[in-house]
């Protein structure tokens, strides 16, 4: 199999750190290779040489036996490379056709040739299996089919090499389900890809080769068939992992620490009542648009209820967030970037921003600023951050996985009594994933109550007590049994429930 | 209150310096704004004076600022300059920077906005008792001209709002001038108007209704000229001076409107602010200040104005600014 | 600025468009991030011109750009705040006009019936024998309480619209600036209120230290050779800075100020009272424009309705933001504010020296501000690159 793309030895410092050192690494033709790694460990520094963002301190790159120094991301594009974001660049305000077209269109007698932009159009669209009209607003798309969209748009300007940075995140397992499709079809098509992702299952099944990265460097490469999930998790973390998931310290203890009780507002939810005793973990699954993150926003008093009753101790809750943080609750939200951190603040701001009135000192209200940095310090080394003054760094120069324990840290000094933790893995790399569990096993060890949202049903079935499944608004089941049926969890997920 | 530190000779200090000489005279200009043509006129007509005559010139546009204008005076004094000429925002911040440029020793000229207290500095006002005396004599003696003898005749006045002394000092002009031949005029009706156009409007229409036989009319501000002809037009007393039934009729101001109306023949004279006597004598009086070394001169300069008629338009049109602005197009904009 | 090779910065290898950071050596990175860097700008812009315009070093030059530094000062703390929380308030122009009518009304010490008599508070509050407050004992004091409450009240009806009714901080403010506005030349028909007590006129211009340098045995010291430096206005407008500086950078209000600033979601979730922080925020913002108002009031030595008016906004906001304020909230310090204000009012006075003429003035001060809103993004970029 002939080579498409050759990286030689090829090195990337900032400010003298090396990001990515001497990698050699060729990606066959016509195939799909997954690139795998934690957070950190150079895989976004080396797709941003290979797309002309960043140029290579030393080594070089060869597209199809010819040097290749693209100098800025055009450059890339016009070789034949194009990029499928996490976030996707595409306008919300335009069509289909509009976006495909947006860096060129074709003219007639001066005016922009309409006919010729919908007749290519639904020829790409068809391409991939994509039955929409070409002038539908982008806006008015799923998720996935806007991936597609983004797809197509690489297929207009006829790439060679498609590379899919974590494609999966915001998608359906239907909308996964036809991207892979579409990537199958790509690859019998002749087109190249590089596939990164954290989801290693889908690794295993899409790839034909694998590359694990760490600390920037390449520590393992192969055809497929060499790797179980467990090498590519040694690979990634250089060492191995005995399990996914910590064992669970405690067991459930008798007390009841919160209850929903027929919690019901219309269009949202209806009926939801549950109770989380003391040293539980309860895992809420449900599919996107279930009503599961929604629940969690009711529970801490984020969106409006209009029926129902919340008791945290006991006692009935009311009020907003901070009346319910008062009573022992803490929420870490799904959406890290929007709700969950202040991205240009340093860490130690975002570590104390929940618990800061208990730092003012009277008369004036100043804070003891070597008191926070005390704190801060300890719950840094709690929830075992990475990262470097954390008085001086923002909380948006740390990976993902280091984000998330922020975001979970900046709670641990109110001692909360109910943990929601909507997704905390999303975006988060293995290593990282097995910390975070350790602190809900932790949090609830010390005979808090944990709730955990989440669409990966693997992980609540390595750490709830309970599995509680939510399927349009309402909860229709709950597991308790181990060993789970994973089976009968995921039917009660998707079946149609009776109008 | 005042804490004096005197330091010995320090170098620090660049010379003020005081030429003593309105040869080579740095004088600051700091005028409000430009907005308006007139203000452009004006404007035009101090500094090309000052210029021609040798001086330097440094202005200072404050956008209608008063805190900018106080600010920007404040940075000529430290400039050094002779002295300043301002157009004030208003007559009370022009007390305030009257004040401050007198209490750096520097002599400072009020152009054409009267501050509220005329007691400091050099303050040029148009002396509105007899621009309006002087327009009204005029109209006095057109109206006599037409009149039978032995005829007395009936004045009629619009005042403005008493208030304001302009409106008073025009008043008292309009009454100087009817006395002079009191025999042959009856008592003058007076219609308040406030300063305002509908009041104007009302007050004028019973006045005119209770009063059908009106003989000379003046008003206190040419902006009431279309109140007027909107009240006499229907009442077919809006004639030009060679048509039957034209009603002697003068205001004052010496807008656009008023020029235009006097060539058509519907006004006889208006009473104008003469803006060009009031910049040399502003220019004047500053310079022989800075001369005569004198920091802080206070006096009041008036500007008698004049009447321009019916008469005189073909002479003197040029020198009313409001016949300026209309050769200029003025109306049409 | 030098640019000599450091550690960080890339060999030649064919890379044709380094990053910034590499491309600025790294102690000119350093100046450019320092809290002090407009500070530095200023100086050294002061230092340039010295050559060309002698009168720049003249002590009467910088008595006076000291003096017209305090009451933008005051103003512009106010301001730093509402930008550092994420809003704008377009409303203190109108506030400054207004609380200087309500000083002008209830403090004047005569009044002319002729001036003012068709003014709704002709007879009411005020009349031939001044204000309301004209002659009792501390009558200033009152009437300076009067002008901070109905500041305080604009503010917190500028403060719950945003943040308990969700309105646009712009929009609510810009309907203030109008309503305020108008309201304030209602009240007097457009006049303005003087004479106002020499008690109440010392607060905006009196000296507490002056210095003369010159010979001493001159038999008669030229008053125009007496300079101002320490003075009423300096004292207040300091004293608001430092605990305008302490209440943002080091008290809980504001941690909660910078964390709605730079994420109001976060903030809200993460249990900060964001509502009634945002209000106090306004608050705090109008009662800064009535300080201001006290200062310009008491220079201009009446009470003017059209205070505040017109382009005075922009100078505020512009000197805001030149200290490096963001105007998206979340950062922002008074200690730029103070270097934005001294640097904004340096380029002023130094446009005037030049003798430039008005038309050009606003032209050349244009350009310069742009100048310096590009060294910010350029700031903002440096920061973005050294956190990656």
């Amino acid at each position: 199999m002939s080579h498409l793309l050759t990286l030689q030895d090829l090195s990337k410092a900032f400010f003298g750190v090396h990001a990515v050192q001497g990698v050699t690494l060729n990606i066959p033709e016509g195939a799909v290779t997954g690139l795998i790694g934690e957070n950190g460990a150079g895989k976004s520094t080396l797709m941003n040489m290979i797309g002309g963002i960043h140029q290579p301190t030393s080594g070089s790159m060869y597209w199809r036996d010819t040097p290749y120094t693209p100098r800025d991301t055009a450059a890339a594009t016009e070789t034949g490379i194009a990029f499928i974001h996490q976030e996707l660049n595409l306008f919300y305000n335009l069509t289909i056709s509009e976006n495909l077209f947006i860096d060129g269109f074709p003219k007639r007698l001066g005016l922009i040739d309409r006919k010729a932009i919908d007749s290519r159009t639904r020829e790409l669209l068809k391409l991939l299996d994509l039955d929409l009209a070409p002038d539908t607003l982008l806006g008015e798309l799923s998720p996935g089919e806007r991936q597609l969209v983004e797809i197509a748009k690489a297929l207009h300007r006829e790439a060679e090499l498609i590379i899919f940075d974590e494609p999966t995140t915001s998608l359906t397992p239907r909308e996964i389900e036809r991207l892979f499709e579409v990537i199958d079809r790509l690859r019998s098509n002749g087109k190249t890809v590089i596939f990164i992702s954290h989801v290693l299952g889908d690794v295993e099944r899409l790839c034909d080769h694998i590359a694990v990265m760490r600390d920037g460097q390449l520590v393992a490469e192969g055809p497929t068939s060499d790797f179980g999930i467990p090498e590519m998790i040694q690979a990634m973390i250089g060492r191995e992992l005995s399990a996914l998931f910590p064992d669970r310290t405690a067991q459930p203890g008798a007390e009841i620490v919160a209850e929903a009780i027929n919690l019901t507002q219309p269009g949202v939810m209806k009926d939801v009542s549950f109770q989380i005793r003391s040293g539980e973990i309860l895992g809420l699954f449900g599919l996107m648009g279930s009503g599961r993150s929604e629940l969690a926003r009711v529970l801490f008093g984020l969106d409006p209820v209009a029926s129902g009753e919340i008791k945290l101790g006991g006692k009935p809750l009311s009020g907003g967030p901070q009346a319910r943080i008062r009573a022992g609750l803490a929420f870490v939200t799904e959406n890290r970037r929007e709700e969950g951190l202040l991205m240009d603040a340093p860490i130690s701001d975002n570590l104390s921003l929940v618990s800061i009135s208990r730092f003012g000192r009277t008369p004036l209200n100043l804070v003891d600023r070597p008191g926070i940095a005390q704190a801060t310090a300890d719950i840094s080394d709690q929830v075992t951050l990475k990262a470097g003054d954390i008085s001086v760094q923002p909380a948006k120069a740390l990976s993902g996985g280091n984000q998330q324990k922020v975001v979970i840290g900046k709670w641990l000094m109110e001692d909360p009594r109910l943990f929601i933790l909507d997704e905390p893995t999303r975006g988060v790399d293995v290593g990282a994933k097995y910390e975070i569990y350790t602190l809900a096993d932790r949090l609830a060890a010390e005979g808090g109550a944990v709730l955990i949202i989440s669409s990966e049903l693997e992980e609540l079935m390595g750490m709830c007590d309970r599995i509680m499944v939510m399927n349009q608004g309402e909860i229709i089941d709950t597991f308790a049994e181990k060993p789970w049926s994973q089976k009968a969890i995921l039917a009660a997920a998707f079946r149609e429930v009776a109008a | 209150m005042k804490k004096l530190i005197t330091a010995g000779a320090l170098a620090l200090a660049s010379s003020a310096a005081f030429t003593g000489q309105a040869s080579a005279a740095t004088i600051c200009f700091a005028f409000q704004d430009l907005e308006t043509e007139f203000w452009v006129a004006g404007h035009a007509a101090i500094t090309t004076t000052l210029e021609e005559q040798g001086h330097t010139v440094i202005e200072r546009n404050a956008n209608e600022d008063a805190n900018r204008q106080l600010e920007q005076v404040r940075d000529c004094i430290a400039q050094g300059v002779d002295g300043i000429i301002i157009i004030p925002q208003d007559g009370e911040s022009a007390v305030t920077i009257v004040g401050e440029a007198q209490d750096n020793d520097v002599p400072i000229a009020v152009f054409n906005r009267p501050p509220s207290d005329l007691s400091r500095g050099i303050i040029v006002v148009a002396d509105n008792e007899t621009i309006a005396e002087q327009a009204v004599d005029y109209l006095v003696e057109k109206a006599l001209e037409d009149a039978d003898a032995g005829e007395t005749l009936q004045p009629l006045i619009l005042v403005g709002d008493l208030g304001d002394p302009n409106a008073v000092g025009r008043k008292n002009g309009f009454y100087n001038a009817i006395e002079k031949q009191a025999d042959r005029f009856e008592t003058p009706i007076e219609v308040a108007t406030e300063w305002d156009a509908a009041t104007a409007l009302s007050n004028l229409e019973a006045a005119v209704t209770a009063n059908p036989e009106i003989d000379l009319v003046f008003t206190s501000s040419d902006f009431l000229f279309p109140t007027i002809r909107s009240v006499f037009e229907p009442r077919g007393m809006w004639k030009t001076r060679d048509e039957e039934g034209h009603v002697v009729l003068g205001g004052l101001d010496g807008d656009a409107t008023a020029c235009q109306l006097i060539k058509d023949g519907h006004v006889d004279a208006t009473g104008v602010q003469d803006l060009y006597y009031e910049a040399e004598a502003a220019l004047d009086a500053i310079l022989s200040a800075i001369d005569a070394g004198e920091y802080a001169p206070n006096v009041v300069i008036e500007d008698p104005g004049f009447a321009l008629t019916a008469d005189s338009i073909t002479d003197s049109e040029m020198d009313m600014w409001g016949c300026v602005l209309l050769a200029e197009g003025f109306l049409d904009n | 600025m030098t640019d000599t090779p450091v550690a960080g910065k890339l060999p030649g290898t064919g890379a044709t468009r380094p990053g910034l950071a590499a491309t600025l050596s790294r102690r000119a990175q350093d100046l450019l991030l320092s809290d002090y860097f407009v500070l530095y700008l200023s100086l050294a812009y002061f230092i340039i011109l010295i050559p060309f315009l002698p009168n720049l070093s003249n002590p009467a030059n910088i008595s006076n750009i000291l003096s017209n530094m305090w009451p933008l000062l005051v103003v512009a703390t106010g301001q730093t705040f509402v930008l550092t929380v994420g809003g704008i308030d377009l409303s203190q122009g109108s506030v400054i006009g207004l609380t200087s009518v309500i000083a002008g009304a209830l403090l004047a010490t005569a009044a002319s019936g002729s001036v003012l008599a068709n003014a709704p508070i002709w007879g009411i509050i005020i009349s031939e024998e001044g204000g309301l407050l004209a002659g009792h004992t501390g009558a200033i004091w009152i009437g300076i309480a009067a002008m901070l409450a109905t500041a305080a009240l604009i503010g917190a009806i500028n403060g719950i619209s945003v943040a308990v009714l969700n309105m646009p901080p712009f929009m609510v403010t810009l309907v203030g600036l109008i309503v305020y506005g108008a309201l304030a030349i209602w009240l007097t028909q457009s006049e303005n209120i003087r004479p106002l007590p020499e008690s109440f006129i010392q607060l905006g211009k009196g000296d507490i230290v002056s210095v003369y340098l010159g010979e001493q045995d001159e038999p008669r010291i030229p008053r125009r050779q007496i300079y101002s430096f320490v003075t009423y206005p300096m004292l207040i407008a300091v004293g608001i800075a430092i605990a305008a500086s302490i209440l943002l950078s080091r008290t809980v209000f504001g941690r909660y100020v910078y964390a709605i600033g730079a994420n109001r979601r976060a903030a809200e979730i993460s249990g900060v009272p964001v509502r009634r922080v945002i209000v106090a925020v306004f608050v705090i913002s109008a009662l800064c424009a009535a300080a201001g108002s006290i200062l310009y009031s008491a220079r201009l030595e009446g009470g003017r309705p059209t205070l505040g008016e017109g382009a005075f906004l922009l100078d505020v906001i512009g000197a805001v933001v030149i200290g490096g304020t963001s105007l998206f909230g979340g950062r922002g310090r008074i200690l730029w504010t103070v270097f934005g204000v001294l640097f904004f009012v340096l380029l002023s006075n130094t446009l005037n020296l030049m003798n430039l003429s008005s038309f050009h003035i606003d032209m050349v001060k244009g350009g310069v501000i742009l100048g310096a809103a590009m060294l910010n993004v350029l700031r903002e970029r440096l920061i973005r690159e050294r956190s990656r």
